[in-house]
């Protein structure tokens, strides 16, 4: 048994290794810190004047006052570089300083961003990606854009600048040995070109591999009951250690191209140097280039020689940064399937008249959930969803929440149709408990503030007490302050759920959703709640799918779902009357408990 | 430290090779710039009369007959023969270092903090958050292998090279030498105070960014529950308020980081200061030649460059060290459950289990069970109904030492539970939890998750039991097709069913199925019911359930409350007894009404 490992999307960007468009997308992220990054760029140029200075000035002590043996014209000359060193590195300390601030910041806003289009994303988009990558994005891929961002762009310009000056210093005291130079230059430039489009590539397909190991390490963590339970901790292993050893050889790949290019780029400067001593030592012994000259350029070309491998060091995480840079915009520019029309107007408060008007869905096209569904209940009114699995129940509820939109007809509530509201006006409207019943890490109180973040302890203990399970919260070690772990960890499924429902009614909502909304909770809670239900639901619209159908024994209308089409409408009794599909299920339900015959039914 | 050094040792054969490499290219790299001041020297001596003719080191000296030009071309032709061979060698450095932590530590180490990750008790689980773990397997690996090349052999090559540089110096001028590095002992304090400064600094940003990944992620799982609420906006506020967390202390950190390297830097030029006012007047006493004197420039900067180096060194370090007590936490953990040393060899189980006297409590002495005595006979069925909260979960847990009992014992066939082997043990219990995870793998494998091994017919046999064959035959490629994170694209009921063919797969004599019908809907309810009916059949089964349909069918019916069994008997004896069983049946029930309405002739409303 293999995990098959997901086919590589094609190298989409590869012949443009270094693609401006994202290198200016990413610059538009410092403009919000246009003073820091000004000041940075300020910094930056001082530097990479004053790196190849300070050699200049080493070289002109040597070659000048030292070789004419003058010790006073020695100590000026060296006193004058002590000064401009303090000076330099000063310059250092906040040349560093604000390129690592900025880089903070710039990833500070891009997390906030990805974060921000995230939540603009329809529902769909979250059942269709992988969470692990997802997560990805945030975290390494915005990791390798924050070194891009404080080390490539201006480690990289200090370097041109002691590169492009000594070049121009060099040129100054003899262009003709300076030629050889520009000999070097075109080698140079092919073996840069050469190694960056490899690298580029093998830096795409090692970040692809390491999404694919988070992902594998996810589902491990969140299965991990799975895995111990069937025994399959050697073989998840041994999976694991495929993925692992798969990214190892796209490290190990990268890795090796970089052998090539860093030592290549060295042996250049070391080719330089012997070609100087032998030719500038021909000039010189010639009586054509003076002695001092050449120890210049014995100093010059070592700071010309050494920016090159430094600025591909830079180029190096340039194109990781890249990578990262890319995905995370890919991310960024994704475009919701749908969002709230522009002209959306928020809904005033509502009475909770909904109508489903010709309502057809599909959530993939061809496969229709719901087609040519028509209904609609007074406000106050309670519907119960009754059918199959798959026949459609809790699409109708995703469609109330405006959480899709329907492929056809309209959704209404007390006349205005959802498609020209704004979610936001619908959602503080409205609650739902479902079999989900997520909660977040934090304090059961955390938890049900999400459902009104101003609530006080009180409201939430009114709440609680009038849904009947004050008492279960208060049995919890430490109340309303209980802490929660991941995913509602420490409480049982029944807790989370009695969480979530009180929560919901804390909302106090217009319209409720109740999907399976005690499916999780023991009978005997269950039947507390289902009585204090009757009270709560008086005056507000309500939405119930439950399986126990003698929980929605009240319910002003029923409808019966099958295959996305309603195939029975009316009350609970006129159904059982008819002696239909609801009798049916009805019958089938009473079938399973038969309390003897004569002892009370429900009292 | 002394851990990682261990570590370290486990790789010491590639450790040396890379080493020696590292020294031979540093012996090429210093014979090189000497070269080049012998050069100069030659050059001088031809050039300025009255200068003093050029020195060679290492006792080696041109023919004498060469004039100037001869010996500058064998100089020029030298160096670019040792830059080639430099490059060729610095070639095969950087490849065996990509090999040695990119094939081989990483993902060993990977390997390993994964196995025992798998292996740690529940409670681990509990109390860590998936990010926070997630985390440790990848980051904090890798910056715990950054110490063996980033802080072991970068450092040692430090070490080499600032002896390789000090003993060239020291032949060429003693007293040169020692007053250029008077100051080098500055230099050390100031890296072991900037080391001790920002070590927890580095800690607490860790955690920090934990808590954002978590935070992150847990939006995007809630994110139904955050659109119907609609609470994107303060679920925005929380993360940006996070996110804000991360740059400031970061920023806080940079304060410290920045001002490091260039204090480094300065003090390296105070030395070349040193050297030029020194060493400038040496060479007007000819003491020393020019060329001399600028290879010993060349040196000192590349002494300092080395020392510099060690600001990355020691940054490496603090890194290295955080996550390396992140990723030995867990390789350290206790295996709070494990087997025994001498496990109770048993052929196979007939599945007798029996609860005596069992306590349990979860360690901040919350007390779920006390003293649950049952028994289960092999081949018979329990159900267990219970309050929300009773330990009804905890109490399944126990059978195959998800928890360990804190009183009492849990045995099988008379055997202590914890005196079996573990694997054996699990092996023996078939499981299907409430809501259960499938994996993004094939049908087929996720029904054979718990025997990989097994043949088609198999698989096929189990998902024929579990009611499961129909609706895969009719998925896009029946039982190849490849589920969604989660299973994301089946029905609660089929879910439940894939979950049934996955336990009894491995044909276990225990079956322990909890709560599987509460996520699924009256028919898909039946369907699950006859699933675990065909499941069952020849298994020890307990089975917590909620509904009458579920409960009913049982051999025997145990209620549990507040951690203690209050009523037991079957189905109609509960009933009679008119305690909790009978008030949760009765919810359950039709009421009078509805049910003269379905017995009446049909007729017109």
């Amino acid at each position: 048994m293999k995990t098959r490992l997901r086919s590589k999307p094609p190298p989409s960007a590869d012949q443009r290794p270094l693609d401006f468009s994202i290198v200016r997308r990413l610059f538009g992220y410092t403009r919000p810190h246009a003073g820091l990054r000004n000041r940075l760029i300020l910094m930056v140029t001082l530097r990479s004047l004053q790196l190849p200075t300070v050699t200049w000035w080493t070289a002109t002590i040597i070659s000048g006052p030292v070789a004419r043996r003058d010790p006073t014209g020695t100590l000026h000359g060296v006193l004058v570089l002590l000064a401009f060193a303090a000076f330099t590195e000063l310059c250092f300390v906040y040349r560093s300083r604000f390129a690592l601030e900025l880089g903070e910041a710039v990833v500070h806003d891009l997390r906030n961003d990805i974060h921000a289009t995230l939540l603009r994303m329809p529902v769909a988009f979250f059942k269709r990606t992988p969470i692990g990558r997802l997560i990805g994005r945030v975290t390494s891929d915005v990791d390798v854009v924050r070194i891009g961002v404080q080390d490539v762009v201006f480690v990289s310009a200090v370097q041109f600048g002691n590169f492009a000056v000594s070049a121009v210093l060099m040129l100054w005291y003899d262009w003709q040995l300076f030629l050889v130079v520009l000999v070097m230059a075109p080698i140079l430039w092919s073996i840069v070109r050469h190694f960056r489009l490899a690298l580029s590539r093998a830096y795409r397909a090692q970040q692809e591999s390491f999404s694919r190991v988070t992902a594998k390490l996810a589902e491990s963590v969140t299965g991990i009951r799975e895995i111990q339970g069937f025994v399959r901790q050697s073989l998840n292993g041994e999976l694991f250690e495929e993925l692992i050893r798969d990214h190892s050889r796209y490290n190990y790949d990268a890795a090796r191209q970089s052998a090539v290019f860093q030592p290549l780029l060295e042996l250049n400067g070391q080719v330089f140097l012997s070609i100087l001593l032998v030719v500038g030592g021909y000039q010189a012994l010639g009586g054509h280039v003076p002695l001092h000259a050449l120890i210049q350029f014995l100093f010059l070309s070592n700071a010309f020689f050494g920016s090159i491998p430094m600025i591909g060091t830079q180029y190096n995480q340039a194109l990781t940064a890249m990578a990262g840079a890319e995905r995370v915009f890919a991310l960024l520019d994704l475009q919701p399937d749908w969002v709230d029309e522009p002209a959306a107007r928020d809904l005033p408060e509502l009475s909770g008249a909904v109508e489903f008007r010709d309502v057809s869905f599909e959530y993939e096209p061809g496969r229709p959930v719901l087609s040519g569904v028509s209904f609609r209940i007074e406000p106050g009114q309670t519907l119960a969803l009754v059918g199959h699995t798959g026949g459609g129940k809790t699409t109708v509820m995703n469609l109330v929440a405006k959480l899709y939109l329907p492929s056809r007809g309209a959704v209404t509530i007390d006349g205005h149709d959802l498609a020209h509201a704004t979610s936001t006006s619908l959602h503080r409207q409205l609650a739902s408990v479902t079999q989900e019943n997520f909660l977040f890490t934090g304090s059961i109180r955390e938890n049900l503030r999400l459902g009104k973040p101003d609530a006080t302890l009180a409201e939430m203990e009114e709440a609680a007490r009038a849904l009947d399970v004050l008492d279960l919260i208060e049995a919890l070690p430490q109340g309303f302050e209980t802490p929660v772990g991941e995913r509602g960890a420490g409480l049982s499924l029944g807790q989370r759920q009695i969480v979530c429902f009180v929560r919901a009614m804390l909302a106090k909502p217009r319209i409720l959703l109740l999907d399976e909304a005690t499916s999780s909770v023991d009978a005997v809670t269950e039947a507390r709640v289902q009585e204090a239900l009757g009270r709560l639901l008086a005056g507000r619209t309500s939405f119930v799918v439950a399986h126990r159908l003698s929980t929605i024994r009240h319910a002003d209308l029923v409808l019966v779902l099958d295959g996305g089409r309603i195939v029975e409408r009316g009350s609970h009794r006129e159904l059982l009357r008819q002696g239909g599909r609801y009798a049916e299920l009805y019958r089938e339900f009473a079938s399973v408990v038969d309390l003897e015959p004569g002892i009370g039914l429900t009292s | 430290m002394r851990r990682l050094l261990g570590l370290s040792l486990d790789y010491r054969r590639e450790c040396i090779e890379v080493f020696l490499l590292q020294v031979t290219l540093l012996a090429l790299g210093v014979s090189g710039l000497g070269l080049s001041g012998v050069a100069v020297d030659v050059i001088r001596s031809a050039v300025e009369p009255g200068a003093p003719p050029a020195r060679w080191p290492l006792g080696v000296t041109p023919p004498a007959g060469w004039d100037a030009s001869h010996t500058l071309l064998a100089i020029g032709g030298v160096v670019l023969v040792m830059a080639v061979t430099r490059a060729l060698l610095s070639y095969s450095y950087q490849v065996l270092i990509g090999r040695l932590v990119h094939l081989k530590i990483v993902p060993e180490l990977r390997t390993r903090v994964f196995d025992k990750l798998q292996r740690l008790s529940f409670r681990f689980f509990d109390e860590n958050a998936t990010g926070s773990i997630i985390n440790r397997v990848t980051g904090d690996v890798q910056s715990l292998r950054s110490f063996v090349d980033g802080v072991l052999l970068q450092g040692l090559i430090m070490l080499i090279s600032l002896a390789l540089y000090l003993v060239y110096m020291l032949r060429t001028s003693a007293t040169l030498t020692l007053a250029c590095l008077g100051l080098s002992p500055v230099l050390w304090i100031v890296t072991t105070r900037f080391s001790r400064r920002i070590r927890p600094a580095y800690a607490a940003s860790r955690e920090l960014s934990d808590r954002l990944v978590l935070a992150f992620s847990e939006g995007i799982h809630g994110m139904l529950v955050l659109k119907v609420f609609g609470r994107e906006p303060d679920e925005h506020a929380r993360f940006r308020e996070r996110n804000r967390a991360v740059l400031e202390q970061q920023k806080s950190i940079f304060r410290r980081v920045s001002r490091y390297s260039p204090t480094v830097n300065f003090i390296s030029q105070l030395n070349v200061a040193i050297l030029l006012t020194y060493g400038g007047s040496l060479v007007a006493k000819s003491a020393l030649s020019l060329g001399e004197l600028i290879v010993f420039a060349g040196l000192l900067q590349q002494f300092s460059a080395q020392v510099s180096s060690m600001s990355t060194v020691v940054n490496t370090l603090q890194q290295s060290l955080t996550g390396a007590r992140r990723v030995f936490e867990v390789l350290d953990a206790p295996l709070e459950i494990a087997s025994p040393r001498e496990p109770r060899a048993l052929e196979r189980l007939s599945g007798h289990v029996k609860l005596e006297s069992v306590d349990f409590a979860y360690p901040d002495g919350d007390k779920v069970l006390r003293r649950v005595e049952l028994e289960v006979r092999p081949g018979e069925c329990v159900a267990i109904l219970g309050l929300t909260g009773a330990g009804k979960s905890t109490l399944l847990g126990l059978v195959p030492r998800f928890y360990d009992v804190t009183g009492g014992r849990v045995t099988i066939d008379g055997t202590d539970v914890r005196d079996l082997e573990l694997d054996f043990l699990r092996k023996n219990v078939g499981l299907v939890f409430q809501e259960s995870l499938l994996f993004r793998a094939s049908v087929a494998e996720n029904v054979a998750f718990g025997a990989p091994d097994a043949s088609r017919e198999r698989i096929e046999e189990a998902a024929r039991i579990a009611g499961a064959e129909r609706f895969i035959q009719a998925l896009p490629a029946g039982y190849e097709t490849v589920l969604d994170e989660a299973g994301a694209n089946l029905s609660g009921g089929q879910r439940q069913r894939l979950a049934i063919a996955r336990a009894i797969l491995p044909d276990p004599p225990i079956l322990l199925l909890d709560d599987p019908t509460t996520a699924v809907d009256a028919k898909t309810e039946s369907e699950v019911l006859e699933a675990i009916d065909g499941a069952r059949r020849g298994r020890t089964t307990i089975i917590v359930a909620n509904r009458m349909a579920t409960l009913r069918r049982a051999d025997r019916i145990v209620v549990l409350h507040e951690g203690r069994i209050v009523e037991a008997g079957t189905h109609e004896e509960l009933l009679l007894r008119r305690g909790l069983y009978f008030r949760a049946a009765a919810l359950q029930a039709p009421d009078a009404e509805s049910l003269k309405l379905l017995e009446a002739p049909r007729g017109d409303a």
